[in-house]
């Protein structure tokens, strides 16, 4: 029989063979979950601008990093690209007041690396996370429920909850058609040429109706 | 004291003192940011700059003290002389010019990028001649003249060198960031549930020999034990980050299985530490102070690594908390109460013996410190967490956005900040009565102490 310390060992030298062998593994799949062949040697400089900002000790990415700003990991997905270029290139512009995030004076080649390396970021496999919000309760409608997930709330909001940086969409309803909202989420600057609202027009259309239905029948 | 060599250790107590100051002043500089609205110094020390100061310091201090420690026990476990105390003095150096050059140039943006790991390559590279020389000369020390190796000194030399060993992963640049963070956790990890849990429980388990007087057989026992069982857990423990980064769906069953076992060494340091302090009880004079520390840091330790670690380390709760205040408050819980607690500890056990105060038992200052900075940082994580757990639930569950959420948590902040200044006073104290001790003589009149405490088992 051999002792209790022997045991003790031979297991952990075991967890730790076990544990490089996942390594390897986890490494070979990591090519395809990542899509690693769309790692531009732009996106590689907008990794390099990241780092030289120190971005990661505010923001979190893939959930790591500073809890003080907002993660990034889908921050493509949710924000879109012309909204990201306006507000890296001035931020105290959108959020002007509240919390804030330093004007690095980035140039444009840098604001295409970075928006380009966070394309790639959103675009990782990772598990499904950040989990889809379930608060809303079953009788609210699917428009609301998009609202969310598209965090809509982050900039306008609706009986009081939500951002204050774009018009309260509480009486939405009363003052525009299903039509005109339809045409502002997939073309905002249609209606107002400087709008600083990203277009979400890569929604399904069946969102896209949702969401306008509910927003028109906020009247 | 016995060995002239051992003096080391105080002047790497006494660069780490400051050190800890410095970390407290910019952990309340960055708290200060998340209950005001506006920054002042936004563009000066932006909230990125000061948590990076903030965590290298703590990793800074520590690492000062565990290895001044570490210079101190293994003289005394090996009984001779450190190989070089000029060696030691040339590595304590070149750590104070590359850390403090690291942190000046974080005001400059002077940055690696990674989390914890800012310290541009360069600097890293003098890190690392720095930890060669310390290993050098501990394995010198220990190695030369056959000098008998302790099972406690052994376990701190393994943990030493897999401490330098895994910092080299943090190193590169790699392109993918799922990939770099994937071995940005060796470092990180590994460090914190696999290395320095090593170093802790071998330099617990010396400090109950000396202070208790418990027979070494029993506690060597018990070293060994819980050091396998930290690496038979922690290793592939390391799959509970590895849920969401772009790594292979398997690892959210073996890091939960793993992971949810890693409490266990850590009840049985504290279930040990505990047994063998009331042992204490029997012995004419009893370093209470350095006791109190060593068992206050025993229970933090499993309730702040072990319970608030395993609060969120299985996927289904991870999934909700994974990047929210609830892990700045198990973040803070777990390294006060398994290293910053244990350095205090270490300190008051060692200074008094290089101090000339072999028979101090503590004075009102230090147990005031005691009591103001553990209070204080009890409430500060309470903040945090409660905070955390608003957090979830509007942002992650209610989809409410983040920065509409943070102001909902305002409050907290200010709880924390309000903490945080008292925990600031408490710091204040401590270094006041660790100073005391340290200097209550001049080296000059240093005295040999044969040891003072009968061996009971």
């Amino acid at each position: 029989m051999p002792s209790t310390r022997t045991t003790l060992w031979a297991a952990t030298l075991l967890s730790a063979f076990v544990f490089l062998g996942m390594t390897v593994d986890s490494l070979r799949q990591m090519g395809a979950r990542t899509h690693s062949d769309k790692i531009s040697p732009q996106v590689v400089e907008g990794k390099r601008i990241w780092q030289h900002y120190d971005c990661n000790d505010c923001h979190t990415i893939l959930g790591i990093g500073g809890y003080y700003a907002p993660d990034v990991t889908k921050s493509y997905a949710i924000r879109g690209d012309a909204w990201l270029r306006q507000f890296l290139k001035e931020p105290g512009k959108i959020y002007s007041t509240g919390r804030q995030m330093p004007n690095f004076h980035l140039a444009d080649a840098q604001i295409d690396s970075l928006v380009a390396y966070l394309k790639w970021v959103s675009e990782v496999d990772t598990n499904g996370w950040p989990p889809a919000p379930q608060g809303v309760a079953r009788e609210e409608a699917p428009g609301f429920k998009i609202f969310l997930a598209q965090h809509c709330n982050a900039c306008h909001a609706i009986q009081g909850s939500g951002g204050t940086l774009a018009p309260e969409l509480t009486h939405e309803g009363s003052r525009q058609t299903k039509d005109w909202i339809l045409a502002q989420i997939n073309d905002p600057r249609g209606h107002k040429p400087d709008s600083i609202m990203p277009s979400f027009e890569q929604l399904p259309q069946a969102e896209k109706d949702e969401l306008a239905d509910y927003l028109a029948g906020l009247k | 004291m016995q060995y002239r060599s051992q003096i080391i250790a105080r002047e790497y107590f006494m660069a780490a003192l400051p050190l800890f100051l410095l970390q407290v002043i910019f952990g309340l500089a960055a708290s200060v940011k998340y209950v005001w609205g506006y920054d002042p110094l936004l563009n000066l020390v932006p909230f990125n700059v000061a948590r990076a100061i903030h965590i290298n310091l703590l990793v800074f201090w520590l690492l000062l003290a565990l290895m001044g420690a570490t210079y101190y026990m293994v003289a005394d476990e090996i009984k001779t002389e450190i190989y070089s105390i000029k060696l030691a003095r040339v590595q304590l150096a070149i750590l104070l010019v590359s850390g403090v050059t690291a942190i000046v140039g974080y005001l400059f943006q002077w940055s690696f990028g990674m989390p914890f790991l800012e310290q541009p390559t360069v600097i890293k590279l003098a890190i690392v001649v720095a930890a060669l020389i310390f290993l050098a000369n501990i394995a010198l020390t220990m190695f030369t003249n056959h000098h008998t190796l302790t099972r406690t000194t052994a376990t701190l030399l393994g943990g030493m060198v897999m401490l330098s060993v895994m910092f080299l992963f943090g190193i590169p640049f790699m392109p993918n960031l799922s990939t770099q963070y994937y071995f940005w956790w060796w470092v990180i990890h590994l460090w914190v549930e696999g290395a320095w849990e090593l170093i802790a429980a071998s330099l617990v388990g010396w400090a109950l020999i000396k202070v208790t007087g418990v027979s070494r057989q029993r506690i060597e026992t018990w070293v060994f034990a819980e050091v396998a069982l930290v690496l038979l857990t922690g290793i592939i423990g390391t799959g509970h980050h590895y849920y969401w980064i772009g790594t292979p769906r398997y690892w959210l069953w073996w890091g939960a299985i793993f992971s949810a076992a890693e409490p266990v060494p850590i009840m049985m340091m504290l279930v040990d530490t505990v047994r063998h302090m009331l042992k204490a009880r029997t012995l004419p004079v009893v370093n209470t102070l350095g006791l109190a520390w060593l068992g206050a840091s025993a229970f933090v330790h499993f309730m702040g690594a072990g319970v608030w670690g395993f609060g969120q380390t299985l996927p289904q709760i991870n999934r909700w908390t994974h990047g929210t205040q609830i892990t700045a408050s198990h973040g803070h819980f777990a390294f006060w109460g398994a290293y910053g607690m244990l350095a205090i500890a270490l300190m008051y056990i060692i200074l008094p013996q290089i101090g000339g105060h072999p028979t101090d038992q503590g004075s009102k200052l230090g147990f005031s410190a005691f009591v103001v900075l553990n209070f204080s940082m009890i409430f500060l994580v309470m903040a945090l967490l409660i905070a955390g757990i608003v957090q979830v639930y509007l942002q992650r569950v209610m989809g409410m956005d983040f920065l509409e959420v943070q102001n909902q948590l305002r409050v907290w902040f200010e709880v924390r900040l309000v903490t945080g200044c008292i925990f600031f006073i408490g710091t204040v104290l401590l270094m006041w009565d660790l100073f005391r001790l340290a200097h209550a003589r001049p080296a000059s009149e240093f005295v040999p102490q044969p040891e003072t405490l009968p061996a009971i088992s």
